[in-house]
C-alpha cells in the first residue's frame, strides 16, 4: 500500500491550503461567526466553482471520479482553516449517496440536479450520524405526506434541500428529498457552540412530495448507511487532523515568539513535551486517516471499511481534543481571550468530536466485533441508537 | 501496485508461510514466539541453529542486493517476510543486531575486505553481533563516552579500554562494535577533534579476547538478555575501524537510521501475537464483560492497525523526517501500555507468579515493555528531538 501523495493529491492540498489561507482568515472567519450566522456564502460558492463538491462524484455525474482521499485532502484543509462552509455535511456526507443514485438512469437525473449546482443539500441524521425512523410518510391520493422533527441537523440552517430519513407505510426507513422551501416546512436556526458551523431544528407538517421524492429505501438504505457511516467517519477525522495540526501551529509559533526569563519559551523542556506530545497526535492520527482512505478507495467495504474508520476516528478524536487544549494552555494567558484564535480550534475539535458517533461509540462497536459472539445485528443497532 | 506485482507479492507470502511452516518444527517448535527479551529458558544455541536454518533458506538479508548475496526482495516483499514470519511463530531475531544495523553500515561505510571478511558470516547466521554504545556514564547523553581507543605503535592495533553497558546478547555474541573516543595521539590530524561530537571512532572488535570481560545483568524480567562489557587493554586490528577515524559519530548515527524500515513491521506482527493473546483471555476470563476494559482493548487495537498505517506511511519515498520522528514513541508507549492492560485483564490472577505457558509470557510483557521507553532514545529524549528538530523549537 502506498502512502505517498501522488502530484494530483498534492496539488489538490497544496492549492487548497493556499487558497483558504487567502480566503478563510481568522478575521474573515470571526466575521462570519459573529455577523452571519456560521455560513460564509461567497466561501461556499467560491468551493462549488472549484469543482471541490464533485471531487468524489463519478464522471457520469458530471464528477471528477477522484475517491475519498481527494475529499480527505481538502476536509484537512477546511479543518485547518475552520471554513465556514459545510463541506463535510453538503459535500462528504451524501456524496456515497450520489455514487449510489448515480448507478441508475432516474438516479443520475437527481444528482445532477442536486450534486452538480452549489445548492446545500444535507442529510436530516443526527449528531452522531443516525437515522431516525421517528418520522412518518402516510398516502393521501396522488401523493406523499411527512410530518417528522430532525433536530439539530448539522448545517441546517444553511440548506436549500434536505434529504430526510422517515418510515414509509410499508414500514420500510426511506431518505427523501424535501426542498427547505416546502410548504409545511420550518427551519428553526440554532446558534451553535462553535460559532462556525450551523445547526437547525427541521420539521415538517403535512408536507406533500411525488413518489419520486424517495431516493433510496429499505435494505438498500441500510447497507448504504453503514458505508456512508465509515465513508464520512474518515473525511471527519481527517478535518480533525486538520484542526489538530493547525492547533499545533499555532502552539509553536507563539512560544517561539513569547519571552519570558529572557529567553522563548519554546526552549523550556515542559512546553517541547507538551508540543512533541501533539505532533505524535497529528502524524499518527494522519496516517490513520491517510491508510483509511487508500484502502476505502482500493475498495474495503463492510467490516474492513468499519474498522479503518474506527481507525481514523479514534485516532483523530483524541489529537484534535489535546492538541486544541493544550494550544490553550501553551498560549498562556492569551490562550484565554477572545482575541487569539486557539479558542476557535477547541471549539470546533469539540463539537467533531460528537459528529458521527463519539470515540467511545466507536470503541465499543470495535469491541463488539473483538470480544463477543458474532451478533452483527445487535451492534448496527447499538450504532444507530446513537 | 499492479495486478502483476500483487500476484507476485502473493505467491512470496505463500512461500514464506510454507517454508516457515515445514522448518519451524521439530526441534525448532519451542522457539515458536519467543521473543528473546524476556523470555524465560530462552534457548540461545537453539535461537543460533535457528538462524542457519534461516540462512539456508536464503531468508537472512533479504533485502540485502545479489552483490552482498542477497535477494534484493522489494520493501513490499520485505514487509510480507516479516509479518508471515512473526504469525508463523518465528522468535526473535538473535542476528538482528548484526543483519538489520551494523550490515547497512558496512555496505555503507566498510572497505571492500571488512564487507569480504564479514557480511558473509552475518548472512549465514553464523556471526552474531553486539552493539556498544551505552555507558554507565553516557546514556541519554551518548556523546559523553569515556572509553578510549588509542594505537599500539608497536602492533599498530587498537587498545581499547573502558566499559559498556546494556549490551544486548553479548553473552551470546563473537564480536561487537564499540563507539570510543580516540587518544589524542591518534587523531590530532582528524577533523573535529577536541568538539564533543569529534575524535571519535567506531571498532570492530572480538568479544572473545582476554581483555575483556562480559557479565550479565539481571533485568527487572529476571532474566538476563543485556550486560556489561569491560575493556582492559582489549585489542583489534588496526584496520577494523568502521569509516573514518575521527568521525566515528556519524557512523554511529548512521547505524541507527538503519533500525527503522521494514523490520519494525515485523516487531508489530508480533504486537499482534501479544495482542491476540490477550483478547483471548479476556474472552476466556470475563474481564471482556467490564465496559472500561473494553474501551482500553478497543483502543488498543485501533492503536496497533495506526501503527501499521504509520509505519507504511514513514517507508514511502520522501517520507519527510518530521513524519519518522514521531514513530518510536508512538510504539513504545503503545507498547507500554499494552503491558500493563495484560495485567489488568489477568486480573486478581496477575498477582500470582504465574507458570502458565500462555499467562506467564503476559506478565513478561508488563515488565519487559518498561524497557521500551527507555532504550534506543527515552521518551524525555525523543520529545526533544521531536520539538527540536521536527518543530524547530530553540535548545
Amino acid at each position: 500500500m502506498d502512502l505517498v501523495l501522488n502530484d494530483e493529491q498534492r496539488m489538490i492540498a497544496e492549492s487548497a491550503a493556499v487558497f483558504l489561507a487567502e480566503n478563510s482568515t481568522s478575521a474573515q472567519v470571526r466575521e462570519v461567526a459573529e455577523e452571519r450566522g456560521g455560513f460564509d456564502r461567497v466561501l461556499w460558492q467560491q468551493v462549488c466553482e472549484m469543482g471541490w463538491s464533485t471531487v468524489a462524484l463519478p464522471e457520469v455525474a458530471g464528477g471528477m471520479g477522484l475517491g475519498l482521499m481527494e475529499l480527505v485532502l481538502l476536509s484537512e484543509q477546511m479543518g485547518a482553516h475552520l471554513a465556514c462552509v459545510p463541506f463535510f455535511d453538503a459535500v462528504v456526507v451524501p456524496t456515497p449517496l450520489w455514487r449510489h443514485l448515480s448507478e441508475s438512469e432516474s438516479g443520475l437525473a437527481v444528482v445532477e440536479r442536486l450534486a452538480q449546482s452549489s445548492k446545500v443539500c444535507v442529510i436530516g441524521m443526527t449528531v452522531r450520524g443516525a437515522l431516525s425512523a421517528s418520522a412518518r410518510v402516510v398516502v393521501d391520493g396522488g401523493s406523499l405526506v411527512l410530518d417528522g422533527q430532525w433536530p439539530q441537523v448539522g448545517s441546517g440552517a444553511a440548506a436549500d434541500v434536505f434529504i430526510l430519513p422517515a418510515t414509509l407505510p410499508c414500514g420500510s426507513l426511506a431518505l427523501l428529498e424535501v426542498p427547505a422551501d416546502s410548504e409545511g416546512v420550518s427551519v428553526q436556526a440554532l446558534a451553535t457552540v462553535d460559532g462556525t458551523r450551523t445547526s437547525a431544528n427541521v420539521s415538517a407538517a403535512q408536507v406533500k412530495l411525488a413518489g419520486s421524492a424517495v431516493l433510496v429505501n429499505g435494505d438498500a438504505l441500510h447497507s448504504l448507511w453503514a458505508e456512508l457511516r465509515s465513508f464520512a467517519a474518515i473525511a471527519l477525522a481527517a478535518e480533525q487532523v486538520g484542526v489538530a495540526d493547525c492547533a499545533l501551529d499555532m502552539a509553536v509559533n507563539y512560544t517561539k515568539e513569547r519571552v519570558q526569563f529572557g529567553k522563548a519559551v519554546a526552549s523550556f523542556q515542559g512546553l517541547k513535551h507538551k508540543a512533541a506530545q501533539m505532533l505524535v497526535g497529528v502524524e499518527m492520527s494522519r496516517s490513520a486517516v491517510y491508510s483509511a482512505a487508500v484502502a476505502a478507495d482500493a475498495g474495503a467495504v463492510g467490516d474492513e471499511f468499519f474498522m479503518l474508520a474506527a481507525q481514523a476516528r479514534s485516532e483523530a478524536t483524541d489529537a484534535a481534543l489535546f492538541a486544541t487544549r493544550e494550544c490553550i494552555q501553551l498560549h498562556g494567558g492569551v490562550g484565554f481571550t477572545w482575541e487569539f484564535d486557539p479558542h476557535l480550534y477547541f471549539r470546533r475539535a469539540q463539537t467533531l468530536s460528537q459528529r458521527m458517533g463519539t470515540v467511545e461509540q466507536w470503541r465499543e462497536a470495535v469491541a463488539v466485533r473483538l470480544l463477543d459472539q458474532p451478533e452483527p445485528q445487535a451492534e448496527t443497532a447499538a450504532l444507530e441508537a446513537a | 501496485m499492479n495486478v502483476q506485482e500483487i500476484e507476485i507479492n502473493e505467491a512470496f507470502r505463500a512461500e514464506v508461510r510454507e517454508w516457515m511452516n515445514s522448518h519451524l518444527t521439530g526441534r525448532f517448535a519451542s522457539l515458536k514466539h519467543a521473543s528473546g527479551l524476556g523470555a524465560e529458558g530462552y534457548d540461545a544455541q537453539l535461537a543460533k541453529e535457528w538462524e542457519q536454518e534461516l540462512a539456508k533458506g536464503g531468508w537472512t538479508g533479504i533485502g540485502w542486493s545479489a552483490e552482498h548475496g542477497g535477494r534484493a526482495a522489494t520493501l513490499a516483499q520485505q514487509v510480507i517476510f516479516h509479518e508471515e514470519y512473526v504469525s508463523c511463530g518465528g522468535p526473535g531475531r538473535i542476528g538482528h543486531i548484526g543483519e538489520t544495523l551494523l550490515a547497512p553500515t558496512l555496505m555503507h561505510y566498510g572497505t571492500p575486505e571488512q564487507k569480504a571478511r564479514f557480511l558473509p558470516g552475518i548472512l549465514a547466521g553464523k556471526d552474531y553481533w553486539a552493539q556498544g554504545y551505552s555507558e554507565p556514564g553516557a546514556g541519554s547523553d551518548l556523546a559523553g563516552i569515556r572509553t578510549r581507543a588509542r594505537i599500539d605503535p608497536a602492533t599498530g592495533e587498537w587498545v581499547i579500554d573502558g566499559q559498556k553497558v546494556w549490551t544486548s546478547w553479548a553473552h551470546e555474541s563473537g564480536w561487537i562494535f564499540v563507539l570510543a573516543r580516540c587518544d589524542e595521539t591518534v587523531v590530532q590530524a582528524a577533523p573535529g577533534n577536541g568538539a564533543r561530537h569529534g575524535g571519535m571512532v567506531l571498532l570492530l572488535v572480538p568479544l572473545h579476547q582476554p581483555g575483556v570481560e562480559v557479565r550479565p545483568i539481571r533485568q527487572i524480567t529476571g532474566t538476563s538478555e543485556f550486560n556489561e562489557v569491560f575493556f582492559d587493554g582489549a585489542r583489534t586490528e588496526g584496520s577494523l575501524h568502521l569509516g573514518p577515524v575521527g568521525d566515528g559519530w556519524k557512523v554511529a548515527m548512521y547505524l541507527l537510521g538503519c533500525e527503522r524500515g521494514a523490520s519494525t513491521l515485523g516487531q508489530q506482527a508480533h504486537f499482534r501475537y501479544e495482542l491476540n493473546l490477550i483478547l483471548e483471555l479476556a474472552r476466556k476470563n470475563g474481564a471482556a464483560r467490564d465496559p472500561l476494559l473494553r474501551q482500553r482493548l478497543a483502543k488498543a487495537a485501533l492503536g496497533l492497525q495506526t501503527l501499521r498505517s504509520h509505519a507504511l506511511r514513514s517507508s514511502g519515498e520522501g517520507t519527510s523526517q518530521r513524519v519518522a520522528s514521531v514513530s518510536k514513541y508512538a510504539w513504545s508507549n503503545w507498547h507500554r501500555d499494552l503491558g500493563e492492560l495484560a495485567m489488568e485483564v489477568l486480573g486478581e490472577q496477575g498477582e500470582l507468579a504465574l507458570s502458565d505457558p500462555e499467562l506467564r509470557p503476559l506478565q513478561q510483557l508488563w515488565l519487559v515493555s518498561r524497557a521500551d521507553t527507555i532504550y534506543a532514545g527515552t521518551n524525555e529524549i525523543q520529545m526533544n528531538l521531536m520539538a527540536e528538530r521536527a518543530l524547530g523549537m530553540p535548545r
